[in-house]
């Protein structure tokens, strides 16, 4: 109930009003939500293949998540603030949208584990490095969710 | 015998006919009308574009950060672009023939749409930036590959391509909103 009452704050305070109100206002932050997807997607995409070993083996695991992390973190904050920005339009339409509570739901989850898994082996040495079957799956994982997060965005204009 | 003269301008009016009447033969086609009119088709189709930018441009800017000296600045520029390159040519895929289907579903009401025609130049230009590119500065790669600060010239191919490229997207997603 939270939530909901978060949203019905949101709708009339002066972002929601904005949003909702301006001609071009969602169409720009969207195209920014865009924007940012091309960087933050790509950097994922690269460290999760890096970790499966196929693409930028010249590289040490560590080395990849260490060095794509300003660009993950960075790109993750850009697609959060542009998101609540694009949510403002019309808090309560997206409280009771499914794909919507989908999508949330699934991008806590991978924030929670792809950020996890990626400071994880950031941190480690290059002899201490995790060669495991489980990065491989961690990273898999990673794909799998970002991937659903992306379809059930799109949906959400859909359903 | 009839000696038919046509200006220059009765010319290119009947270039834009051509084209515009090749429009709506692509949009009168089969395929076309299966996708537009199918309920799941056109929006599968659309969300695989859009989320294979990350595959085509986001492996495209990490090279250009590291032209630009922004990331990854230990590793030679060339060992970047030669692991990157099979992904980005995996993308480009993605996205030709996604795009293709996209363009055939809607070839006719395309043909008037602003954004479609500016997104068309801007990937020409993109084309052209890379094929400058490895012809000039880049054939001297072994010359600057470790160095932290890229050669002018590199540096402005990184930052023409990073411009293009999110013209590309605001072009591509302002087709939609002009329908």
């Amino acid at each position: 109930m939270f939530f909901l009452e978060f949203c019905h704050w949101l709708a009339k305070s002066h972002i929601g009003v904005i949003m909702r109100d301006s001609t071009w206002g969602f169409a720009i932050v969207e195209i920014g939500h865009l924007l940012a997807l091309a960087i933050f997607g790509g950097a994922v995409l690269l460290v999760d293949l890096r970790f499966l070993g196929l693409g930028f083996r010249t590289q040490s695991k560590s080395q990849v998540a260490r060095e794509l992390l300003p660009l993950t973190v960075g790109g993750v904050i850009l697609m959060f603030v542009s998101g609540f920005l694009l949510m403002a339009n019309g808090p309560i339409r997206y409280y009771y949208n499914p794909a919507f509570r989908l999508k949330m739901c699934l991008f806590f989850l991978a924030l929670c584990f792809h950020f996890i898994l990626q400071t994880r082996v950031a941190r480690q040495t290059l002899k201490g490095e995790d060669n495991s079957r489980w990065l491989k799956a961690g990273a898999i994982v990673s794909l799998v969710l970002w991937f659903s997060i992306g379809l059930a965005g799109r949906a959400i204009g859909y359903v | 015998m009839i000696n038919v003269e046509i200006s220059r301008s009765e010319m290119r009016i009947i270039q834009r006919h051509i084209l515009l009447h090749l429009c709506q033969w692509v949009y009168g086609t089969h395929l076309s009308t299966a996708i537009r009119e199918s309920v799941w088709v056109f929006p599968i189709i659309e969300t695989i574009h859009v989320l294979g930018i990350t595959v085509l441009v986001g492996t495209i800017a990490i090279l250009d950060l590291r032209l630009l000296g922004m990331i990854m600045k230990r590793e030679p520029v060339s060992g970047i672009a030669r692991q990157v390159l099979p992904w980005t040519w995996t993308g480009f895929f993605i996205m030709f023939v996604t795009g293709l289907l996209l363009t055939i579903a809607e070839a006719e009401t395309n043909y008037y749409n602003w954004a479609f025609r500016i997104k068309l130049i801007l990937l020409i230009l993109v084309g052209l930036n890379p094929l400058i590119f490895h012809l000039t500065i880049y054939r001297k790669v072994n010359t600057w590959d470790i160095s932290n600060v890229t050669p002018l010239r590199a540096r402005i191919a990184a930052t023409c391509s990073l411009t293009l490229w999110a013209g590309i997207i605001i072009a591509g997603r302002m087709i939609a909103y002009l329908h």
